[in-house]
Order: C-alpha cells, then structure tokens, then sequence
C-alpha cells in the first residue's frame, strides 16, 4: 500500500473533520485500502483493456472523460444566450458523471463487505459514512476534473474570470448533487425493490454508459458542425424539474444581469438542492444500511416467469432435445446474466445504430430520394460485424465454475451443446436486431429489398458458423472466465470481422443481374444448411459407438 | 444395512500426477452395493481428485475406473446417467433460478422436463425452498445453496452418490434430515461415496471408512476395523495417528503464546 496523493490533499481538511466528530485517522486507514483495492479494478469506460495491469486503471482511463470534455467547447464558445448554452453544457457533465457514478462506483455505495468487516470493528458509524462519501468524492473530482479543465480554461478566455468561478462553484454544487442523488436513488430502489433489481438497473446504466460512449464520440465528430445556438429561451413551468436548467440560470442572473423570477428560483434550486440533499441522507443513512442487507440474501417469493415464446423456438429450431435443453438454457444465460450482457449488450446496440448514422451522414449531401433508390441499404450488414464478438463471448460466464455440471452429466453429444447455443444467439440476440433494422430499412427504402433483407440475415447465420468453427470448436459454452476473453488475439477477431465484407461482396457482384439475388439466396441457404450438418453431425457420437465395445 | 456383493465401482491401480506431482498413487478400491463410504484424508490428499476422475471431469489419469462394470475411459457418457454429485464449495450457473437450474440439471441427466419440474417444485418444499423456487441462486444462502445442489445431484434418482463436503453451510436440523436421507437412500441399495473433514458424522453415518494420505490409502474398513488398528477412540484420533499428526499440542501452544505477547511499547 502506498501513500495517495489524495490523502495527502485530504491531510489538509483534517479539522474540519475533527470538528464534525469524525476519526479522522481511521477513516484515513479506511481510504488507504479502498484506494488500494481500486488500484486492482477495471472501470467500465475501459473495458476493452487488458486486466492484471499495475496501478489505477481508472486514473489511466481519465484522458477518454478529457476528450469527451471537448465536446463542451462549441456550447461554452459559440452562442449568447447563456441559460441555454450553459444548460446544455451542465446536461451532458450530469450525465456522464451520473452514469460513471452508477457504473463505476456503485460498488463504493453498495459495498456489503463494509457490514462486515468494518462496522464489527470499534469504529463509529459517522466515520464509515464519511469514509464512503469522501472515497466517492475523490474519483467524482477527478473524473470532473478531467472532463472540464479544458472546458474550464476556454471559458476563462471567452468569457472571463467571473464566468470561471461560477461555473466552478457550480461544478461543486453538481457533484455533490450527483453523488447524493445516486445514493438516495438507490435508497429508493432498495426500499421498495429487492437487491436483484438494482443489480439490473445497475447493469443497464453500464450497458447505456458503454453505447453512449461511442455514439457521443460519433457526435464529438459532428458537434461543430450542426451546432446553431441562435435560440432564446422562454420560461415553461416544467423547467422547474430539469437540474441542468437550474445551473444555466445563475450565469444569466449574474452576467447577464437578466433578473427574472425565473432565474432567481432556479438560482436558489441550484444552490438549495445539493444542501438540502445531503441533509436528507445523513438521515437515511442508516435506513439505507439495513436495506443494504437485500442485496446480500434476498429470499423473497417470485413467481414462475413464463417463456413459452423460447419454448416455441426451441421447438421449432432444434431436433435433438438435448439440443433443445441447450438452447433454453443459452437463452436464460444470455437474458440472465449481468456481466455477459455487460460486455455483448453494448454491441448489439452499435450495431442497432451503426447503420444509421452512416445513413444520416450521407442524408446530408443527398436527398432522401435519391438515397432510397440506391444501394445504401447494405449499411445494413454492419449488424453483422457484431457476430464474431459476441460468438466469442458465448465460451464465457461469470459463473463459469458451474460448468463441471457438462461433464458430470450423460451428455450424448457434445456438438448439441454449441448447436443449441448458437440458435438462441441467433433467435435472441441477432433476429431481433436484425428485425428491427430491417423494419426501418424497409420504410426507407421501400420493398424492393426484401430478397436482401434474406439474403443478410442468412449472411449472418454462416458467419456465425464460420467464426464458431474457428474460434470456439470443442468447449461448452458459458464455461470459461472472462479474464480470457482477450485470449483469441485481435488479429484473428478482425479477420472473421472481414468475412461480413465477403457477403457485401458476394451480394454485390449478385445484385447487377436479372433475379442474382434470388440465385444468390439459394446458394448461400445450400451453404448454411449443409454448412450446419458438417460442423453438428448429427449422427451418433463415437464416443458412443467406441462404449458399446467394452 | 444390507450389503450385497453386486459391485458399483472399482479402481484399480489408479495414478494420477498434476503439473509433476503425484496427487493419487496407484489407488485400489472396490465398492458394493449400498455401502457407504466416508472418504477422508488431510488437504491436498486426493480425495477430489478421485471424485473428479470417476466422474470423468478428468480424464488424463493411468490404471482403470470402471463404474457399473464400464470402462469409462471408453468415451461413452451413459454411465452417468444414474451418477449424482454435489461438488465442493457450491458451484453452480447462479445467475439462474431454483427451478431454472434444477430442470436444466434433469433435462441434462436425460429427465423429462414437466416430471424435473413438478419433482424438483415438490423437493424444494420438502427443504422448506418453496417459496424461493423462482428466486436466482446467486442471492442464495451457502445452506440455501446446498439444499438445491443437493436436490439438483438426486433429482433423477441416481443409484451411486458422490458428495464433496455435502453439508457445509447446513444448520444442524438440516444436516439431520440429510443424513436421514442418505442412510434411507442406502438402506435402497443406492451407493454413497462421501468426502469430508467433519471426523463425527463420516464416524456416524459412513460403513465404510477409507482414509486417503498423500495420495495412497492407508486405511479402508470399518470404523470398528479401524479402532482396532490403532489404540485411539475417536475417528478424529485415528485421523491424527494414521495422518502422523501428532504434535497439535504443540502447535496451539505455541499459537496461543503469540497470541498473548504484549505489545512492545514505544
């Protein structure tokens, strides 16, 4: 363990501390392993990094919140209507550090081991909140820090010394805001809720973190271009319950000198909330301890969910009923389970906006006319560049321990196992995306692209033939630990990325001829369905032929 | 019990190394019919190994396991089919629920779905789970855990048992009904294959006792044959005497002097 820079910044309120009846010097010890133990995670925004590196691999992910940072410019530089600029910017600073304190930190608030290991110690209730709070408050500084100081000095030179204190006064009364409010929000889900559900929501903020990651680098891109600031306010009641509006009003009051009743009340909110807040969750503080007590057993009683529609599906996609077991049971793992749907989930949804926004990029120097006569359908098969990705992640679990259950029991066949796995993938995961692009592709570009439409979805499954075959052959799914998902080497994952540009290829050179699309239809089903047989023989297994012998 | 002579199990010559060492050396054991075997031995001295052999989670081991008079290094699964088996330390896809993991589990060892369900539904009542049945296993307590581990490995009525500390976790009522269970499921004719550290209960329910120590076995027989190899009364005497431990003494002495050492004062 070694001495943080934090604490040593921390040294400094040492009394103020004191003076509120904290332990000052336990808390510290508290900090020192909590920022130890931090050094050995990986953050959300990151993760796509290696695991087992030396040293915070948060702090090393702080440059990504400093790019995101820039996006701020274009509303703090151009534009004069203050409240509105400044709401904006105090929106997307909320946001970010709403759903890094969700994704990230949530482990902090929600820490059970606390109970424990630290309150069955003679240390007093008062400190380990604060040692939770100020643990928070650390990595909200930095990833504030790291997301506006560049923001923070073109502000200084655009507006001047005046504009830059507010706007940091105001920074502070956010992320206490933020903070707080993450905390109450989860006192609130945990009162009425149960500790599963919460893992959920947990799950999905991290899920929509990860998508909107890489959409707003999409939009860092076009920021500058389609910013048009020329709008004036106007006042509606409902603006009363949008914080980030609260914090663009004190710049209007203060340098505009626009004194309305408007801008005081949302002046007063911006400043009372915060305050008002935390008064309200030194309160609850210890009512949120018990409840914390759900997520560590939660014994409640639930109903059956019923799923006759995988039931259906099963039916109809598998032959085998060992096939068929693998198959519900693939379908439970994937809707199931949080860190598999952690690292597929986010895909799925770039895949469901990839081909848009290359289709909205182009929207701007064609018509929409124009566009819909031509081939841009085919930005459709970035949804299958999404395969190779998640077909590899189908070999992991987070409980892949549990996987001693293929070997101990009398499975025939080894093959179902894959086989029935891949069909829910495709049934559960790639058909519906594909569904509801095609759906909307079909709007754009009327029906005329049905026969592709086909033709893209089986594309699709033969890729995902083609990358189980090379990646996954012979394990059980779900049996692997996700430290090893790096494992396959990016070279191998890009080259079965390119086998989409093979179909676009294959689709291209059938699409000039008269009723090539439909020859082409036939022969990539031929592919698929003789393609399946030889990679699931559905014979009897040697293993069994060998047994009989003996 | 009854102890017929119609033979489950036998390994013969059985060794096994791991990453250069000798985890099981040349191991010779017969089982019949409705015995039950308390499988003990310190850590690290092969007992799951063993399991994990005969149950074909590993299979780079020399000798020969037959189980149900099949070879199983012959590739063919079916033999465990009528195989249960709870595995240490509470593995399982927790992110299911109760019923969830319980049919998989069946459907897996060849059950029909609708039957896993309406036996595993009646089971876990018995265990007083029924309320939980839809609940996901990873919000479980350790007991609440083994309970469904425990119904998952005798859903479909196995005839050879093999458990790896069954009942850690368990409340003493619970662990009562469990043993209750096991003698009845013996008193059937079914075969128990039972490993763990607690020395009263392998004492208590086992009828037969096979000490493993580094990978050999050193003691098989009776708890009655076994007071007569060595003076000690207690299984966990024997233990002790037969494991070379002797000096546990000792050792807590020199434990609890630590523990009383006064802070030096600075």
């Amino acid at each position: 363990m070694r001495n943080f820079q934090s604490l040593r910044f921390l040294a400094l309120f040492k009394k103020m501390f004191l003076k509120f009846g904290i332990d000052y010097e336990a808390m510290q010890k508290i900090l020192r392993v909590k920022l130890t133990m931090d050094e050995r995670r990986v953050p959300t925004i990151f993760n796509d990094s290696r695991k087992k590196k030396d040293g915070n691999q948060f702090l090393k992910s702080l440059w990504i919140y400093g790019l995101y940072g820039l996006m701020l410019i274009p509303f703090i530089v151009l534009g004069d209507s203050y409240i509105f600029q400044m709401s904006i910017v105090f929106g997307m600073i909320m946001f970010i550090l709403m759903t890094s304190m969700i994704s990230d930190f949530s482990s902090v608030l929600l820490d059970v081991r606390d109970k424990n290991i630290l309150q069955t110690k003679p240390i007093r209730g008062k400190t380990i909140s604060a040692a939770k709070i100020v643990h928070v408050m650390i990595y909200m500084s930095f990833i504030t820090g790291a997301f506006v100081t560049i923001p923070l000095l073109v502000s200084l030179f655009r507006h001047g010394i005046v504009f830059m204190f507010i706007f940091l006064a105001e920074l502070l009364l956010v992320m206490l805001f933020v903070v707080v409010v993450t905390s109450l929000l989860y006192l609130f889900v945990l009162r009425f809720f149960d500790g599963e559900r919460l893992k959920d929501i947990i799950n999905y903020v991290q899920i929509l973190l990860s998508i909107g990651v890489v959409i707003g680098y999409q939009l860092l891109i076009r920021s500058f271009g389609f910013v048009d600031l020329d709008i004036t306010y106007t006042f509606s009641w409902w603006h009363l319950f949008i914080p980030p509006i609260w914090y663009g009003a004190p710049f209007e009051l203060l340098l505009a000198h626009n004194v309305t009743n408007y801008t005081i009340i949302f002046t007063i909110l911006a400043v009372c909330i915060p305050v008002l807040a935390i008064y309200c969750y030194a309160r609850l503080m210890p009512s949120f301890e018990r409840n914390l007590e759900k997520l560590m057993s939660d014994t409640r009683k639930r109903k059956k969910k019923g799923n006759r529609l995988d039931e259906m599906w099963a039916r109809i996609t598998c032959r085998r009923n060992e096939e068929r077991v693998f198959f519900r049971f693939a379908a439970l793992m994937m809707k199931q389970e949080r860190e598999f749907k952690l690292k597929v989930y986010p895909a799925l949804g770039m895949s469901l906006v990839f081909p848009f926004v290359f289709i909205f990029s182009e929207l701007r120097e064609r018509t929409f006319a124009d566009i819909s006569t031509g081939n841009m359908f085919l930005f459709i098969y970035f949804c299958n560049l999404m395969i190779p990705n998640i077909v590899h992640m189908l070999k992991f679990s987070g409980s892949y321990k549990g996987s001693w259950l293929f070997k101990a029991t009398p499975i025939q066949q080894m093959s179902t196992a894959y086989s029935g796995t891949l069909k829910a993938f495709l049934v559960k995961l790639y058909v519906p995306i594909l569904l509801v692009l095609s759906v909307v592709f079909t709007w754009i570009f009327t029906v005329r692209i049905l026969p592709d439409l086909v033709a893209v979805l089986l594309a699709g499954i033969g890729q995902t033939l083609v990358t189980y075959k090379l990646i996954n052959d012979e394990e059980y799914p779900f049996s692997k630990s996700f430290e090893f998902t790096q494992d396959a080497g990016g070279a191998k994952m890009l080259l079965l990325s390119l086998v989409t540009g093979v179909f676009v290829v294959g689709h291209l050179i059938a699409t000039p001829f008269n009723y090539g699309i439909y020859v082409y239809i036939v022969l990539l089903l031929a592919v698929v369905l003789i393609g399946w047989r030889m990679v699931f023989p559905s014979k009897g297994s040697i293993g069994f032929a060998r047994g009989s012998g003996s | 019990m009854g102890t017929t002579n119609e033979k489950i199990l036998s390994l013969r010559n059985v060794t096994m190394d791991y990453g250069g060492k000798r985890v099981l050396n040349g191991v010779n054991l017969e089982v019949s019919k409705g015995q039950i075997i308390g499988y003990i031995g310190p850590n690290g001295a092969g007992k799951s190994t063993t399991v994990k052999i005969m149950l074909g989670l590993i299979d780079n081991y020399r000798g020969e396991v037959e189980i149900f008079g099949q070879d199983i290094a012959s590739g063919d699964p079916s033999y465990k089919r009528k195989i249960g088996y709870v595995p240490e330390n509470a593995e399982a896809y927790d992110n299911l629920t109760a019923s969830e993991y319980l049919i998989f589990t069946a459907e897996l060892y060849g059950m029909n779905r609708a039957h896993a369900e309406d036996k595993a539904t009646k089971l876990m009542k018995e265990f007083e789970l029924g309320d939980v049945i839809h609940t996901r296993l990873s919000s479980f307590s350790k007991g609440m855990k083994q309970k469904v581990l425990i119904i998952s490995s005798l859903l479909h009525d196995p005839d050879l048992l093999f458990l790896d500390e069954p009942l850690s976790g368990l409340d003493a009522n619970s662990m009562m009904v469990i043993q209750e269970i096991l003698l009845q499921l013996a008193a059937q004719g079914k075969t128990i294959f039972y490993s763990s550290h607690i020395m009263d209960l392998v004492e208590k329910i086992s009828n037969r006792i096979v000490l493993l120590v580094k990978g050999e076995i050193v003691a098989d027989g009776s708890f009655k044959e076994l007071q007569e190899m060595s003076e000690e009364g207690t299984l966990a005497e024997i233990f002790n005497q037969l494991t070379g431990f002797t000096e546990h003494k000792n050792r807590a002495e020199k434990f609890v002097s630590i523990v009383q050492e006064e802070q030096a004062h600075a």
